[in-house]
């Protein structure tokens, strides 16, 4: 018994068995299809309609008979395929028309072919795409990944970009072959044989399992022991890549899943640190001289670092679960677009912040002491309470004033000591700090508070400099220089050594070393008053006749008539006569 | 290159021709087209013919009219048109001039395998 459909073929009335009606109706469908591109596609089909009611009414005694599917294979093998329909336009090229839609569907186009992937079809796709077999393409990947690595960042790149062949159009684009009904059909013929092949195979080996556990040996089993022998071998190998690449996928999980959750945490910290004062928090925000906003610089690292280990992440799932759902392109592509934006969002507050640095000035302030020739003068550094006593340059630490004002603090200071020709002796207080132009940076610099007292021939100094946390670090610093007129006395407090170069040089006369000593200001040079003799390094006596040299190595005289060198080797003299 | 596609397009190739031919001398309907064509065996499955039809009536070369039909639907009656005749009888010359010369190159060919 057969359900029967009534249709009206080219005004003509039929009955059609409903299996009978579905092959006709495929087959003017693949027509209409491959007639797409011809002219006048419509009369053809109506032409081509009214043909097979002919057929089908030569075929039919009287009304009641019913067109059965013998009939429609029939009129089918009298019609032709749907491809003969096609005419060859190269020869029956008469009338200018486009047929470029035409070649474009035989170019091939690059897919992941996921019904022969192993782990993503990538490398099927790729041979397929040249033309070769995937054993070569997946040969090439293992040798690039011994090769540095580059192969596995390749193959990300390949799998995140290129989409899989998912529809049987993308399948045979993927081959190259022609996009036309014949083909889309014989591919999907295939895919039925696959299945049946498949299934055959299962009962194969069921009906084969049901012989072995009857000890009935089949004659030829030894022939096909090799063959099962090799087969095993692969198929354990198989599974060790397989439960390799699990693992991998299970580790690029784990890093993408903890660096995820890592920087949504301390995005949030960082979003709410305004209100709850997390501490360190605000030495950040010190340090951003450019002012950008820092939830913005946040967002931008968030994106730039949390984006890369999402592919990650998704690439970990893709391995473990096969039939896993893509994200599709859409959201890639704008993951992309967003990890590059902040990657430039980045960049560009990198670069202003560097530009803050662009200028370097300095304010000076020049105070005159009552030191005159003679004098003697004591320098200290007076330490607060609240900081620490080292120097230490390019730090700073955030803290409350008396007033309760938020105060960077600086420990930047360096004291240098230069004799002068004046009568009296000068403090010039050099206030430096960077800036993006020079008003900024003077700016800056004007805005360092630091301070120093003399009394009673001591000067004390103040071993930090303090700024209003609203001015930012950014390289602040202050120089001392102490002008000194010739003959005065000098002692440096021993805790003004972290803050005295260790080096005399550049006018500096005064060296750490010598702190704690009495030190006579002589023009351009200085004296230690108080150093033991073994303190001094160098013996340098200035004698008036060339020809003799005194100093470390010992005594040299070279005249004309007399050579004498005495030192640690001996006394050695020559005679010219 | 298949054998079958070459075969195709020579067959192809002076359908058009033979079309014109059939309709010469009097007024045909597809079906009556269709079976000179298969009797010479120029034709193998029919489908072809539709579109060559429509496009030789979209050139003019052919027109159609209708007539009702005593069994099956109503069938086109077709017939050559005036430019049809013309471009008839130009093939037809072109056709005997390949006709020679594809017998020259094959006999010549003949001969020197002999």
């Amino acid at each position: 018994m057969n359900k029967t459909v009534n249709i009206n073929l080219a005004g003509i009335f039929f009955h059609i068995d409903e299996d009978a009606y579905l092959k006709l109706q495929g087959y003017l469908e693949a027509i209409k299809r491959s007639l797409a591109n011809s002219q006048g596609s419509d009369e053809i089909i109506a032409d081509i309609e009214a043909r097979i009611a002919e057929l089908f009414n030569e075929r039919v005694q009287n009304n009641k008979q019913v067109i059965r599917l013998k009939e429609v294979d029939e009129v089918i093998s009298i019609m032709g395929q749907p491809e003969d329909y096609v005419v060859d336009d190269e020869i029956f090229e008469d009338e200018p028309h486009t047929n470029s839609s035409q070649k474009t569907h035989t170019k091939k186009k690059l897919f992941r072919d996921a019904d022969n992937a192993y782990i993503s079809g990538v490398s099927s796709g790729v041979a397929h795409y040249f033309g070769i077999d995937a054993i070569w393409v997946r040969l090439a990947w293992i040798l690039l990944v011994f090769g540095l690595g580059t192969g596995v960042l390749l193959y990300i790149l390949l799998w995140i970009l290129v989409p899989e062949a998912k529809t049987t159009a993308e399948k045979i684009m993927m081959t190259g072959e022609p996009v036309n009904i014949s083909n889309i059909e014989k591919k999907i013929k295939d895919g039925f044989e696959n299945v049946s092949q498949a299934a055959k195979n299962v009962s194969d080996s069921v009906s084969q399992a049901a012989k072995n556990v009857d000890f009935k040996k089949s004659t030829n089993s030894i022939k096909s022991t090799s063959r099962t022998f090799f087969d095993s071998l692969a198929d354990a190998v198989m599974l060790l890549f397989k439960i390799f690449s699990k693992f991998i996928g299970i580790l690029l999980i784990f890093i993408g899943a903890v660096t995820l959750i890592a920087l949504i945490i301390s995005l949030f910290s960082v979003g709410v640190a305004d209100i709850i004062h997390i501490p360190g928090f605000e030495n950040i925000d010190i340090l951003n001289i450019g002012n950008t906003p820092i939830w913005l610089v946040s967002l931008s690292i968030f994106f730039a670092v949390g984006i890369p280990f999402f592919f990650l992440f998704y690439l970990g799932l893709k391995i473990l679960i096969n039939n896993l759902k893509s994200i599709g392109n859409i959201a890639k592509f704008t993951l992309l677009g967003v990890w590059i934006i902040s990657i430039i969002c980045l960049i560009v507050f990198g670069i202003r912040q560097a530009s803050e640095h662009a200028f370097n000035e300095s304010y000076i302030k020049k105070t005159a002491l009552p030191i005159t020739a003679k004098d003697t003068l004591i320098v200290k550094m007076v330490h607060s309470h609240k900081f620490n006593s080292k120097r230490r340059h390019n730090d700073f630490k955030l803290t409350h004033d008396d007033h309760g004002n938020k105060v960077l603090y600086s420990s930047d200071i360096r004291v240098m000591v230069k004799s002068t020709t004046d009568t009296i002796a000068t403090l010039s207080v050099i206030k430096n700090a960077d800036g993006r132009s020079f008003d900024a940076a003077i700016a800056r610099a004007k805005n360092i508070d630091y301070h120093y007292a003399f009394t009673n021939g001591t000067l004390l100094l103040d071993s930090y400099l303090t700024t209003n946390a609203k001015n930012k670090f950014s390289d602040q610093e202050v120089d001392l220089v102490l002008y000194l007129p010739e003959n005065t006395v000098v002692y440096f407090n021993s805790n003004t050594k972290d803050f005295i170069h260790y080096r005399t040089h550049d006018d500096h006369l005064v060296s750490s070393k010598n702190t704690n000593h009495f030190i006579k200001i002589l023009d351009n040079n200085s004296k230690c008053l108080d150093c033991p003799d073994w303190e001094e390094d160098d013996i340098n006596i200035e004698v008036s006749t060339p020809e003799i040299k005194i100093d470390n190595n010992g005594i040299k005289v070279d005249s004309d008539e007399i050579k004498i060198n005495i030192n640690s080797e001996g006394i050695n003299i020559k005679s010219n006569h | 290159m298949k054998i079958e596609n070459t075969k195709a397009q020579m067959r192809k190739g002076v359908l058009e021709f033979c079309i014109l031919s059939v309709l010469k001398d009097e007024d045909a309907y597809v079906a009556e087209i269709l079976s000179t064509l298969k009797d010479a065996k120029l034709l193998v499955v029919e489908g072809t013919i539709y579109p060559l039809l429509t496009r030789l009536k979209n050139a003019d070369l052919l027109s159609y009219r209708w007539e009702e039909s005593t069994s099956g639907p109503p069938r086109k009656y077709y017939s050559l048109t005036e430019t049809g005749h013309l471009f008839l009888t130009e093939l037809s010359s072109t056709w005997n001039a390949l006709q020679n010369a594809v017998n020259i190159v094959t006999s010549q060919k003949n001969n020197k395998n002999e």
